[in-house]
């Protein structure tokens, strides 16, 4: 049978098209045009990663392109602005961790935005805990005699972060105040340059990502006290919640983040439409899989429970930034 | 598996044709990258990442070494032709290989840089296999107070590089440092001089000031005046050769600059910078003519490119051995790897040697694959300078606005390398060195961050630096240098 086309049936198709964008909801017709994910970090960094790992089956759900646009630099905020820079075209949205959300507006001049009138929650995406990790050299065996030589005199131990206001130095502070003790923060800029440090032996700790201080362990050459999540994290199952021992409370936790969000103004419809792709995404096993191999735990929820994500740890955080500050 | 079995292995592994055209096409792309003033390997192999994802975890690797490596090799092309180096290790080229260039022998610096390049990273590989346990080792034996010691002696053995005078110099290692200073400082987190800009949070982009304090002050150099394209040379065979005593001179810097290379190659940080910096400064100080350096000294462009690509070499050591990146560029290599599910450590060579001897055969493979792509292109590339300025410099500047932006992908940073160009050209006319400049600016910032990082750690004793052997004896080599340099002034008042 040959197939052809009779000049009746080409004009249906045509009718029949034209009359497809008009009978469908606006919703529907979206995106019409490639959307924009802004990233803070680099190619190839975590967070980079995690938002391909989420944008991949994105695009092909939404049956558009979505062009990861990696704007690095101060910490994150930089991705954060761009989007907003973009903003009112209905396609420009990000993916940032939690620091230009929470603590950011804190620790710099001016962000140029403000969170609460100027961003739209979209979706978390997963959080991360961290571990507190020692060389495997040290005395400290468990979280008990870390704590215990760290309380024979102020600053007697020290810990590496990866600079000054990162989840990194944030948590062991909210830890030492937790603890009663009290150390010292030596800033550095990377996971690997604590990680060095700590290995080396020239200090004695750092709370880190738990993929930082997983190769460092497995090769012997470190150790891991505790988890900052309030149960344990399946990449490193074995590792003990901190809460509740050592005279920690039993409610101590401490997670880093990422989310998706978009420009304040955003169509509602829109974010609806994004929140439940992106649950749909998460809810994929072999997604989970591969977030948690770069240490993220899937861990999707709606716009307004992100809201509530973000301004119970503004206040959290700024908290602790309140108490370092009036370090001497 | 014994080293040689490794090897072996490795060499098989890397000969495989759906391996060996990832090192192909790395390496190739390397060259043209390097060859682009500004766009530098970081953003090649940023571009490369998605790609990466449908093919293996190691002929991903390899591919990306290929890139980084190849880098190296064109990045001296554009440095010695114009004067347009994209890097700060390829700065240190441009001394003494662009005033060959002008003397009508750009082939003979181009054959040299390719020699040396070739010859540093055998030498590179060669340590990489027999001493990776050792610089490993040596590592994470660098503390702060080390690597500060160690930075004030490569700054003092250096400053003096590239300069008509001591005092304008010194002037430019000053303004250097202090332009290192802007940004947010890690250790009190305070934002200095960012006049509330957050492009400038993590300070002036090296890429913006390097391109901007050479390539864009040498083009209006240029353009101010017509008459400096004097280099019409017609190239034959012949003159693409060093001449006999140019060979004479060669296998001394080139084994020192290998040398120094591989060594600090292998210190997370900054170490090919550092290295390509001293190993000029070295060949001057060794030299029984040093008042030819900066004149077209054929040591002074063999001796930075040998160092560069023994520590391209080297940088993969900490990477591969403790699985801590070096550089930006070698975290992002860590990252395609983490992609695959490979999770880079102190584990890898054990757990997966296919991509460890893989890798370091891929470099042997890689590096003869460039010598055999370069010296042919040598004739293509000069004869790039017949091109008339009207139509090189305007698509010079479109490159170099592309590499600046493929760093950050803002804006500002375009704004930021035409201001620096500016003040750069004021700078040259004025005879003032911008190799120095550049210098203080990446050793201002992590001699800073060490040196207080070392008395944060040491609770404040200055002893730091004397209690411990390594930070000790870069203490002890600064002082003594400071002193040789003293006695020498003082001899030559004497004389007069």
């Amino acid at each position: 049978m040959t197939l052809r086309m009779t000049r009746r049936s080409a004009l249906a198709c045509a009718v029949a098209l034209t009359a497809l964008p008009t009978a469908a909801t606006a919703e529907d017709a979206w995106p019409t045009a490639p959307l924009h994910v802004y990233v803070g970090f680099p190619a190839g960094s975590s967070p980079d990663t995690l938002t391909r790992i989420v944008t991949e089956p994105l695009a092909q759900r939404l049956g558009q392109p979505v062009v990861v646009e990696n704007k690095p630099g101060a910490g994150g905020v930089i991705g954060v602005q761009q989007m907003l820079a973009n903003a009112g075209d209905g396609l420009s949205f990000a993916t940032t961790i939690n620091g230009p959300l929470t603590t950011a507006a804190r620790l710099m001049k001016s962000t140029g935005y403000d969170v609460a009138t100027d961003i739209a929650p979209v979706t978390l995406i997963a959080t991360s805990p961290l571990v507190l990790a020692v060389s495997a050299s040290s005395d400290f065996t468990d979280l008990e005699s870390f704590i215990a030589a760290a309380g024979t005199e102020p600053e007697f131990l020290s810990y590496g972060s990866v600079g000054q206001g990162s989840g990194a130095h944030l948590t062991a502070e909210l830890f030492a105040d937790a603890a009663g003790v009290s150390l010292l923060h030596i800033p550095f800029t990377s996971y690997a340059e604590v990680t060095t440090s700590i290995v080396g032996g020239e200090i004695d700790a750092g709370f880190m990502a738990p993929s930082a201080a997983l190769p460092q362990v497995e090769a012997g050459r470190m150790r891991m006290l505790g988890i900052t999540s309030a149960e344990p994290f399946p990449q490193a199952p074995d590792v003990p919640v901190l809460a509740g021992r050592a005279g920690l409370p039993a409610d101590f936790r401490a997670e880093l983040w990422n989310a998706f969000i978009a420009p304040a103004g955003t169509d509602p419809a829109i974010i609806a439409r994004l929140n439940t792709e992106i649950g749909a995404i998460l809810a994929d096993p072999e997604v989970q899989q591969k977030l948690l191999a770069i240490g993220w735990q899937a861990a999707p929820g709606t716009p307004g429970e992100l809201a509530d994500r973000i301004a119970a740890d503004t206040a959290m955080w700024g908290a602790v930034i309140d108490r370092v500050a009036a370090k001497p | 598996m014994t080293t040689w079995e490794g090897l072996l292995y490795g060499i098989g592994f890397a000969l495989q044709p759906a391996v060996l055209i990832y090192c192909v096409l790395g390496v190739v792309l390397g060259t043209f990258v390097g060859v682009l003033p500004g766009i530098g390997a970081m953003a090649a192999i940023s571009l490369l990442l998605p790609i990466t994802y449908y093919i293996t975890p190691e002929a991903a690797l390899i591919m990306l070494a290929g890139v980084y490596y190849g880098a190296q090799y064109g990045g001296s092309v554009a440095s010695i032709l114009m004067r347009l180096p994209g890097t700060p290790q390829s700065a240190v080229t441009s001394l003494d290989g662009y005033p060959l260039a002008r003397q009508g022998r750009a082939g003979v610096a181009l054959f040299t840089a390719m020699a040396s390049s070739f010859a540093g990273s055998m030498i590179g590989i060669a340590v990489l296999v027999t001493l990776a346990g050792w610089l490993s080792h040596a590592a994470t034996a660098f503390g702060a107070a080390d690597y500060a010691a160690m930075m004030i002696l490569g700054l003092v053995a250096a400053s003096t590089i590239g300069s008509s005078s001591p005092a304008k110099g010194f002037a430019m290692v000053v303004l250097g440092l202090l332009l290192g200073c802007v940004g947010t400082d890690v250790n009190s987190g305070v934002q200095r001089f960012t006049f509330g800009r957050t492009e400038l949070l993590d300070g002036i982009n090296l890429v913006a000031l390097a391109m901007g304090l050479f390539g864009v002050a040498e083009v209006i150099a240029n353009v101010r005046d017509p008459d400096r394209q004097g280099v019409t040379e017609r190239i034959g065979g012949r003159q693409l050769l060093p001449r006999r005593d140019d060979l004479k001179r060669l296998p001394g810097p080139m084994l020192r600059g290998s040398a120094l290379g591989s060594f600090f190659g292998a210190l997370p940080g900054t170490g090919s910078t550092l290295s390509s910096f001293l190993a000029y400064a070295l060949e001057r100080r060794v030299s029984r003519t040093p008042e030819r350096f900066g004149e077209g000294a054929i040591e002074g462009v063999s001796a930075p490119e040998s160092a560069n690509n023994a520590a391209a070499i080297s940088a993969f050591v900490p990477t591969l051995t403790l699985g801590i990146p070096g550089d930006p560029i070698m975290a992002l290599m860590l990252g395609a790897l983490v992609i695959h599910g490979v999770q880079p450590g102190p584990l890898m060579l054990e757990a997966r040697p296919e991509m460890f001897w893989g890798l370091v055969a891929s470099f042997g493979i890689g590096n003869l694959l460039l010598l055999v792509l370069n010296l042919p292109l040598i004739g293509i590339w000069v004869a790039m300078l017949r091109i008339p300025f009207r139509w090189l410099y305007p698509a010079i500047l479109i490159f170099l606005c592309l590499g600046v932006y493929s760093v950050r992908g803002l804006s500002f940073d375009i704004l930021a390398v035409a201001a620096i160009g500016l003040a750069g050209y004021l700078l040259a006319l004025a005879r003032f060195s911008p190799a120095l400049l550049l210098l203080g600016f990446v050793l201002g910032p992590l001699i800073e961050t060490n040196l207080r990082r070392a008395l944060l750690i040491g609770r404040g004793d200055p002893m730091v630096f004397l209690d411990r052997p390594i930070a000790a004896g870069f203490v002890l080599a600064t002082v003594g240098l400071l002193a040789l340099s003293l006695v020498q002034v003082w001899r030559r008042r004497r004389a007069r």
